[in-house]
């Protein structure tokens, strides 16, 4: 497929175990500091515990009843958002009389697994419906469009830990075809009972600090967050600051297993051929890679093979180590953070990696590390074989 | 850009199949079926429009199907429909995109996951039930079944999941990363999502539907898929074509419809949604055909496969509300038709097709 | 009934192997790939069998592995640890 218009980005937000803002998230990227410990806001009956990383702090939105009225993945949605429009200048009242969409990733926020309800249900005590209204008020999309009073598309992508990549690519094909002029997008995810009891019984988390790319990785640790950019299109952006592009993105299905990466790595390499097609780029102008590298053994031996095959000799690191695999959430604060450090012109040292897996054809960075360049990418794999793919560069082009 | 609809694949209330649909249409209403559910009081019956799927071992051996819920049975039986139904079950399919709109999920696959803990603890949960709880679980078997190695894209927006999830699809294909898109609309009955629902509506429950009577709750649960196999327009439309996909709010900024603009509306007797339709329609010729399949979400991808079986047949099938002692009225092939969804909040979803 | 029989049959039950037969699973009939064609998925549904049926922990698949390969060395490994 041909090339495709970049669309710029004017706005970063995020929030997760690294920091509760991007200000304090790189910050502790760049102290090379992570804080994972045992969930401290649900309780198994698990004979381990795994380490997991949630916010550090409270946060606080401006609205009444916070706690109540949406869903958690949904306030961190909305904070995400908050911060990402006064990056890039917009006042809510600025944005009535335009057609803003709202297109995010998540897993959490849009499945009904209210387990405290169900338990009561199954036991015959008829529960009440107040968690199913909240669940049916806070589909995160529709609560960044309710709050902001937007007019205009709303999508939850639901590609499991691809779905924030894939939302950035949806979003900035919204803008190049006229549907909106803005778009907030990105991903969230809320750290859940369900999906800590879910990824425990696929035997991919690691008891311990998980270790991206290392010999002796065990698994993932799970995290929470959200990572949104404001998206707008060229036209209308016009003398604004502009942080970057998205330049180019792809997407394809392994086709192969519900849980494991096609070994092959043939739906990652075809996702990454899109990204370069449609972006114009070529591998040796990418300054960095911002890896899925989730520490499991299965996802981090397929995505080295690939970055080796493809992208040979180009700096990559994990973030995951910082801010744990916030599913929905990870495409959306992977590409913030790809993009602050592009700015930034420095990469953090892949947190948790120190013994090379001889298995395994590259290492990533294993320090903080001075990058040059414009342009970098970004990528997810996911469960259900999908395999996403940013292209992103920094300021003017 | 539009898109042209190549095929369609139906499970539903109705039966199973594109005849299916339009025998259904030709009588106006569909009856539920009786779903009883047994209590410690006693068992409880209602009705329900279920989706059967018996078709499916046609397509798809037994053995493949184990790991496979229900809802992703609906979901593959839909698909194997729609490729039958475009003449592409042995098409190639590198080029084929993949695009699930649901309101749910597969809610008792849901349920089954929180099943193994609540009832084993948490070290016997069952790692195949959350894998097949994971909202993209269904496309992804749709992917491993047809080797569909393009793009693959589930999207859940509540009632305006379907129309959402068209607009993605329209820019893949304007894109060039796909030729065609598989693009489905799936939802499914629960226990649970009935007990809320009578926990909501009450007698509403009971039927029968009477969409077109926004004062009253009238809905009754449904189910099903229903697939598209979409292409771009440059090809010629088996069917019929997707001229534009809207979304918006119609309380931020109220939706104008162009007068006399034919709709078929997602009303499907709830009352909160009601209340949109009846402050927007005024002499708009609509119908709506909820007492064919039911009220779910995903409902859309349905209001949108009778849309393009009218313009192909050149007829308009009376709704339920419908005088059905006369044949159906022709459709001029100039006539356009628009699917309309709105939301509790007031979000609407407009999908306008045409020959 | 002996811990293979039971095997065989919380096998065919739990993953849903309607067309096989417990007969047709032989003690050393290799349980993933050829033989009874299990996958990945599939061990991990098999640790959590072991665990339901025989309350039996498998810690990891560095322990699962050498035990998930026939119903003979599963079988085995249960019975140590009940002893």
């Amino acid at each position: 497929m041909g090339r495709i218009l970049p669309i710029a980005i004017t706005g970063l937000g995020c929030l997760s175990g690294a920091g509760m803002n991007l200000r304090e998230s790189l910050e502790n990227l760049f102290l090379n500091q992570r804080n994972p410990r045992p969930p401290q806001r649900f309780s198994t009956d698990h004979p381990v515990s795994y380490p997991v990383l949630e916010l550090r702090d409270e946060f606080e939105l401006p609205l009444d009843q916070q706690e109540t009225v949406y869903a958690r993945t949904s306030q961190l949605a909305l904070a995400a958002a908050l911060e990402a429009l006064h990056d890039a200048g917009w006042e809510a009242k600025d944005l009535r009389g335009k057609r803003v969409g709202v297109c995010l990733g998540t897993t959490v926020g849009c499945a009904l697994n209210c387990d405290d309800f169900y338990r009561a249900y199954k036991e015959g005590k008829n529960p009440g419906m107040a968690v199913i209204e909240r669940f049916l008020r806070s589909n995160p999309a529709t609560v960044i469009a309710r709050q902001l009073e937007l007019d205009g598309p709303t999508q939850i992508v639901v590609n499991a830990c691809s779905s924030g990549t894939d939302a950035i690519g949806i979003g900035a094909s919204w803008l190049r075809a006229g549907a909106c002029d803005i778009v907030i997008a990105g991903g969230a995810d809320e750290l859940a009972r369900v999906t800590y009891a879910g990824f425990s019984s696929l035997m991919i988390t690691d008891t311990e600090p998980c270790k991206p790319f290392d010999v002796n990785r065990k698994g993932l640790n799970l995290g929470e967050g959200a990572g949104l950019l404001v998206l707008e299109h060229k036209d209308v952006c016009q003398n604004k600051r502009v942080r970057g592009y998205v330049l180019g993105y792809g997407s394809a299905c392994d086709a192969y297993h519900l849980t494991a990466p096609r070994p092959d790595g043939a739906g990652l390499k075809q996702a990454m051929n899109e990204a370069f097609a449609t972006s114009g780029v070529k591998a040796e102008q990418i300054s960095f890679v911002n890896a899925h590298g989730t520490g499991t053994p299965d996802n981090d031996r397929v995505e080295s093979r690939v970055l080796h095959e493809i992208l040979p000799g180009v700096p990559f690191v994990s973030t995951k180590g910082y801010t744990g695999h916030t599913l929905g959430a990870a495409g959306g604060i992977e590409a913030v953070f790809t993009l602050a450090c592009l700015q930034r012109g420095e990469l953090p040292a892949n947190i948790g990696f120190s013994d090379p897996d001889p298995e395994l054809p590259t290492t990533p960075v294993t320090e903080n590390t001075r990058i040059e360049g414009d342009l970098a990418l970004s990528e997810s794999l996911a469960f259900g074989g999908n395999n996403a793919v940013l292209i992103l560069a920094k300021g003017e082009i | 850009m539009r898109m042209a609809i190549q095929g369609i694949g139906l499970c539903g209330g109705f039966g199973q199949g594109i005849e299916a649909l339009r025998t259904a249409l030709q009588a106006g209403r569909v009856e539920p079926q009786e779903v009883c559910i047994e209590h410690q009081g006693g068992p409880e019956h209602f009705p329900a429009y279920r989706a059967v799927v018996d078709q499916l071992t046609e397509f798809i051996p037994k053995r493949a199907l184990r790991r496979i819920d229900h809802f992703s049975k609906m979901t593959l039986l839909g698909a194997c429909l729609a490729l039958k139904d475009a003449d592409l079950l042995e098409a190639d399919r590198s080029r084929t995109g993949v695009v699930i709109a649901t309101g749910y999920g597969a809610l008792k696959t849901t349920f089954d996951f929180l099943d193994s803990y609540l009832d084993f603890g948490y070290s016997c949960s069952s790692p195949t039930h959350f894998s097949n709880s994971v909202h993209n679980a269904a496309a992804a078997h749709v992917s491993m079944q047809f080797k569909a190695t393009a793009p693959s894209l589930t999207v859940t927006q509540f009632e305006m999941s379907v129309a959402s999830a068209l607009l993605s699809a329209q820019q893949w294909l304007a894109e060039g990363r796909v030729d065609q898109v598989l693009f489905g609309a799936i939802d499914e009955y629960s226990e649970v999502l009935h007990y809320c629902r009578q926990q909501f509506f009450a007698e509403g429950e009971q039927g029968p539907v009477q969409p077109l009577d926004f004062t009253i709750q009238s809905a009754v649960v449904g189910e099903g898929a229903s697939f598209l196999v979409l292409t771009r327009a440059d090809q010629t439309a088996a069917y019929a074509c997707i001229d534009k996909v809207r979304l918006g709010n119609h309380q931020v900024r109220p939706l104008e419809l162009v007068p006399d603009e034919r709709l078929i509306i997602g009303a499907d007797g709830h009352k909160e949604c009601g209340r949109w339709y009846a402050s927007l329609l005024k002499d708009h010729p609509v119908t709506a055909y909820a007492a064919v399949y039911g009220s779910f979400p995903a409902a859309v991808g349905f209001d949108l496969a009778v849309a393009a079986l009218m313009l192909r047949d050149r007829k308009l099938y009376l709704d339920s509300e419908g005088d059905h002692s006369s044949p159906p009225v022709d459709l001029s092939p100039a006539e356009k038709l628009s699917c309309l969804k709105f939301g509790p909040g007031g979000d609407y979803g407009l999908i306008q097709l045409s020959t | 009934m002996s811990v293979k029989e039971k095997l065989k049959r919380v096998l065919i039950e739990d993953l849903n192997l309607e067309d096989v037969e417990p007969d047709e699973i032989t003690d050393d009939m290799a349980l993933f790939g050829e033989g009874l064609g299990l996958d990945s998925l599939d061990a991990v549904e098999l640790v959590v069998i072991v665990q339901k049926h025989f309350g039996v922990e498998i810690k990891d698949m560095e322990e699962g592995r050498p035990a998930l390969q026939t119903i003979s060395t599963l079988a085995k490994f249960i019975e140590d640890r009940l002893a």
